[in-house]
């Protein structure tokens, strides 16, 4: 039998589940245009994506490793910030998993429509 | 150290070394920026419970610095006891402690069957097991500690003057300490060697009054040369005075001159040490007068040959470390001013 809070977690752990591949997406498709992390984070939250500091500039700099974006230190209001950019490779991966997305989106809505 | 300023700090000293200054250059203006913009929302400075919030927020440095690990694993029976952050430190540690006293048994046992001493395999599984349960068991521990210090909030959060600290400790941190490189005693370097000189010396202790610890069932035919009780006392001093040394530096990280300065001395001191023990020529004797027939001559002569070539390794090895530390010494003396901040 499980309690109340147990489903709660339940749904909490399928709940993050969820979002961690949405958010590379997110991520990918906020920096189309150049941006540095904060007004990332803020730009993701205006579009109810939160996401922790902790998550969003290690996911930063995993998505560079990976070749999908670019990034540089410059001097913006009176300091130095690093700013993101989506890479060629990073543009032609978004178009992909974008295609992906409504794929995965129209199959679910029929499901759903039952 | 200011609350900021140590919670950077902490968690610098967790991240991995080739990517810290970026990180925390990241880190440091994501801070600033955060607090800018809720000022500016507010239209007003940030009240110290605010800021301290801010911080809170973000979570501890260790959580904060295990997302920017690789996650190799953790230790965890039920809740999580080693996180992934120190995890792979406690495996190194492990598995060098482990490693050496296997090295060491294994070294005994080997001299003990080439000299045609009878070896009883289960004597010899009882030793090993024996000596990694109290490995297991005392590394753990130790780890388990440092993971508690680490999950931990900094304490002096609550301080009256938190806004206008936040500011300067950014500024310091970022200018002086980022851009120039971070010029102080890594804290977590200093508990470390704490750890590591402590388990040292324990079990030096326990060889010293149990000595089938490290000979296992050959201590009741060997014993160890009279050279090693010469060294005893010295070796002890000097391990104590490398744990004083990092205790000082755990809580004075900026003293650099003084880390740099006491390991220099303690290494030549280390090296003092290895000559006589090299030069003394036996390392190993028999324990009686009764196990020193002519069958166990070639076990002595065998350990004896292995401890000569082990301790020219260990001399290398310790020599190698003291000209770094040397050039570190050098180095730091000739900027010393900005180094000690």
């Amino acid at each position: 039998m499980t309690s109340s809070s147990d489903n709660a977690n339940l749904f909490e752990n399928l709940k993050l589940e969820l979002r961690r591949g949405s958010l590379v997406l997110a991520v990918l498709g906020c920096l189309r245009s150049e941006q540095y992390g904060y007004t990332l984070r803020k730009a993701l939250a205006d579009r109810r994506t939160d996401i922790e500091e902790g998550t969003l500039y290690p996911l930063l700099r995993r998505l560079e490793t990976q070749g999908l974006l670019r990034s540089e230190w410059r001097e913006a209001d009176k300091r130095n910030k690093r700013f993101y950019r989506l890479s060629p490779l990073g543009a032609e991966v978004l178009e992909k998993l974008l295609a992906e997305w409504k794929s995965i989106d129209s199959s679910l809505n029929e499901i759903l429509k039952g | 150290m200011q609350p900021v300023d140590r919670y950077l700090k902490n968690i610098s000293q967790l991240l991995p070394a080739d990517r810290r200054d970026d990180i925390l250059r990241e880190l440091s203006d994501d801070i600033e920026s955060e607090v800018e913009d809720k000022q500016s929302e507010l239209d007003r400075p940030l009240t110290g419970a605010e800021q301290l919030e801010l911080l809170k927020r973000r979570g501890t440095p260790l959580h904060v610095a295990a997302g920017y690990t690789q996650n190799k694993g953790v230790l965890a029976f039920g809740p999580q006891l080693i996180g992934p952050v120190l995890f792979p430190f406690y495996v190194r540690v492990l598995l060098f402690n482990i490693g050496l006293t296997l090295l060491v048994l294994g070294t005994v046992f080997a001299a003990l069957s080439l000299s045609g001493q009878p070896v009883h395999t289960k004597e010899f599984f009882s030793n090993v097991l024996f000596q990694i349960f109290i490995q297991l068991t005392a590394v753990t521990v130790i780890f388990l500690l440092v993971e508690k210090h680490f999950s931990g909030q900094p304490h002096e959060w609550n301080k009256q003057d938190f806004e206008k600290t936040l500011h300067t400790a950014i500024e310091k941190r970022v200018k002086e300490k980022i851009y120039k490189k971070m010029r102080e005693v890594s804290r977590f370097d200093s508990i470390a060697v704490f750890i590591a000189t402590a388990v040292a010396l324990v079990w030096m202790q326990s060889i010293w009054t149990q000595p089938f610890l490290i000979f296992g069932p050959a201590a009741s035919q060997i014993a160890l040369a009279p050279v090693w009780h010469r060294i005893y006392f010295p070796t002890v001093l000097i391990l104590l005075a490398t744990m004083f040394r990092a205790s000082i530096n755990i809580a004075r990280p900026r003293w650099i001159r003084f880390r740099d300065v006491a390991s220099t001395i303690l290494d030549f001191a280390g090296l003092a040490i290895l000559y006589t023990l090299l030069f003394a020529g036996t390392w190993i004797v028999p324990a009686s007068p009764a196990a020193a027939n002519p069958n166990s001559r070639h076990l002595f002569s065998v350990v004896n040959e292995w401890a000569f070539y082990g301790l020219w390794i260990a001399v290398a090895i310790h020599l190698a470390q003291t000209i770094k530390n040397l050039i570190r010494l050098y180095k730091n003396w000739r900027w010393g001013p900005t180094s000690q901040g």
